[in-house]
């Protein structure tokens, strides 16, 4: 058997794996009966339909002439995904003061055009904005500066 | 009619304070300002800018999302006449020949005819609303939970048959999503469902998380790749009052847009996006010399932005009155009136007809607002397009960050950002398109709390569904659509027609 359409081929087999997560998660919960239906029956059923599908999808790839697979430019999610969760993990315990400017730091690498001297001051100039504005200006609870260890909290 | 005029004054009423006007004005043009940035389109700049709107009351929380709104879909034409970057899929007409003018030199006048005709377009469309919500209203009380199901699963097929694609993964696409909307705890029992003993996954997903990560986040990594959002405008904006001659060539279109788009924008699935492709086909049709078009004839920007804006608009009828989200954006509109403890539906004006009314009326004020202060500030929000996209996107993900953390100050929210605009940029890579899988998601759970209802009330028989007329009709209509989208012939125009509104 030959691959025709390695991109249909690929999204069947993602579908199937998301159905069998989701059957999996959901387990251990009751389905119910159609007079009362249960938590599971929905997550089930659609996760069901879902594994189908791509059990066509992965059909079809190798019977139908489809696309090639894209090409995937890792750069820019890379960095830009782990600048987020570096903010997740720093706004709680540093405040924004810091987790701020370290994410943007680091999402700058997320393209190959850029500038250290720029996206320092950019990073910079764009944590004071954002205090501004969302802190002092629009008054929303984000922590500016916490010191672990000390009673500093701002 | 008395009627109308009188509910319209007490929305006016509501709507004309000085706080809320304010509201309104910075909601358009903060709108404006995220919506212009590229690969921003409506559906980000609204998750983005959501959190704002949380320390205000709930009406002036609406007028302020109004403004938003509004500010967000002129932002979006504006990128897509400067930039030819359409930020969604309705705006890729205006591309065609409003970008062709601006690089004759015309951009304002195209900035300008977009906005006058907006303008007029959301006149006629707010009149339309103002006169349709209390029989639609009274209609949507005779619903019971299978006539809603039933409609939601017609609207779903709606979206499929209108996405762009294969047909087959935009129901792919809306199965997935309403699948997404199932984690969180169980409507009735209160389990949590896949949310792997997470605590932040307890809640399930956030709407306005899932519109920043599909939207928002893969789009720059898209951007990233691509390098088209890399254009900077160097060019200059131009006079912006169009002309006698302009005016005259463009009153024509602009009724007839506003026609067609409000009249299409109703419909439930996106048939707004229908009205801006209707609306240009029916000009280049009518043109005593077609081949103008796609070399920058204003009658092709003021016709499809009319029929835009109406739709935009008129989308609104079955979300407040009969409590469905047409499309991705107004599921969006619901995810932020959900959190300000509003739930949209019949309810909402027959209980606090104020909150309607004010709704009803800021949104007209959003499209003055837009036409008379921030068509003069054009010239700022171009200086924004000449920030480079290196600099740029490291902002929009900030923002994107900031908004997020800010909705339930939750760093877990982050995370989940993070796989969606992941999982995102992969739909992209297959070909997926993200939108039916937002409307799934946020029918998701109305569909499962009516279908527990229906099926409650009819001892478990499916049977319910055809027996009841308006059900039936409603199912019928959603087989029958479906049927025609995969006959061959509409099949092979349907494909075309979508492959013309590209290029």
């Amino acid at each position: 058997m030959t691959i025709r359409s390695p991109q249909n081929l690929i999204a069947g087999l993602a579908l199937i794996a998301i159905a069998l997560i989701a059957i999996w998660a959901v387990s251990d919960l009751p389905q119910g009966s159609l007079r009362i239906i249960g938590p599971a029956m929905m997550p089930r059923w659609l996760a069901i339909i879902v594994g189908v599908i791509g059990l066509l999808f992965v059909i079809g790839g190798f019977v139908v002439d489809g696309e090639p697979l894209e090409r995937w430019h890792l750069r820019g999610p890379f960095f830009i995904c782990t600048g987020m969760i570096l903010f997740a993990l720093t706004i709680r315990t540093f405040g924004f003061l810091v987790a701020g400017p370290l994410t943007m730091l680091l999402v700058g690498y997320g393209t190959t055009e850029v500038r250290r001297v720029e996206l320092i001051v950019f990073a910079a100039a764009m944590t004071a904005f954002c205090i501004i504005l969302f802190v002092y200006i629009l008054d929303q609870a984000i922590p500016v500066l916490t010191i672990p260890g000390t009673s500093i909290k701002f | 009619m008395f009627d109308l005029f009188s509910n319209l004054g007490l929305g006016l009423a509501v709507a004309v304070s000085l706080q809320n006007i304010a509201l309104c004005f910075v909601g358009c043009l903060l709108g404006t300002l995220v919506g212009v940035l590229p690969g921003i389109g409506p559906i980000a700049t609204i998750a983005i800018l959501l959190p704002i709107t949380f320390g205000l009351e709930p009406v002036s929380a609406l007028i302020m999302l109004a403004g938003i709104y509004y500010g967000a879909q002129y932002g979006g034409s504006t990128t897509a006449i400067l930039l030819s970057i359409p930020g969604e899929t309705s705006a890729v007409v205006t591309t065609l020949d409003g970008h062709q003018m601006a690089r004759q030199g015309r951009a304002g006048i195209a900035l300008g005819i977009a906005a006058i005709g907006s303008f007029f377009a959301g006149t006629v469309s707010t009149l339309i609303i103002a006169a349709l919500a209390d029989p639609l209203t009274r209609l949507a009380l005779v619903f019971g939970p299978a006539e809603y199901f039933s409609l939601m699963v017609m609207g779903l097929i709606f979206a499929v048959v209108l996405a762009r694609g294969s047909i087959f993964k935009a129901i792919t696409m809306v199965l997935i999503g309403i699948l997404l909307s199932t984690i969180g705890p169980d409507l009735t029992t209160g389990q949590l469902r896949m949310t792997f003993g997470i605590p932040w996954m307890a809640d399930g997903i956030e709407i306005a998380i899932l519109g920043m990560g599909m939207f928002g986040i893969a789009e720059v990594f898209r951007n990233l790749e691509a390098r088209t959002a890399g254009t900077v405008y160097r060019g200059r904006i131009g006079r912006l009052l169009p002309g006698r001659d302009d005016l005259a060539q463009s009153a024509k279109p602009i009724l007839r847009g506003t026609a067609v788009g409000a009249a299409l924008g109703i419909l439930p699935g996106n048939g707004a996006v229908l009205g801006a492709f209707a609306s240009y086909t029916i000009e280049k049709k009518l043109a005593a010399d077609p081949s103008r078009f796609g070399r920058g004839a204003i009658e092709g920007v003021a016709g499809p932005e009319s029929a835009n804006n109406a739709g935009a608009q008129t989308s609104f009828i079955p979300l407040l009155t009969l409590g469905i989200p047409p499309n991705a954006v107004m599921a969006i509109m619901v995810g932020a009136m959900t959190l300000h403890g509003i739930v949209p539906g019949p309810t909402v004006l027959t209980r606090s007809p104020e909150l309607f009314w004010g709704l009803v009326a800021s949104m007209w004020i959003g499209n003055l607002m837009l036409l008379i202060i921030n068509l003069p500030l054009v010239g700022l929000w171009v200086k924004f397009l000449q920030v480079p996209y290196r600099l740029m996107f490291v902002g929009i993900v900030i923002f994107c960050c900031i908004g997020v953390y800010s909705i339930n100050r939750e760093p877990g929210d982050i995370i989940i950002l993070t796989a969606l605009a992941m999982f995102g940029y992969a739909l992209s890579k297959f070909n997926f398109e993200p939108a039916p899988m937002t409307l799934g998601f946020v029918l998701g759970r109305m569909m499962e709390e009516n279908l527990r209802q229906a099926l409650i009330i009819s001892h478990g028989s499916f049977t319910t569904f055809v027996e009841r007329p308006l059900s039936a009709f409603l199912l019928a209509v959603a087989v029958v659509l479906l049927v025609i989208a995969l006959s061959p012939a509409i099949k092979r125009s349907r494909e075309k027609a979508f492959v013309e509104s590209d290029e």
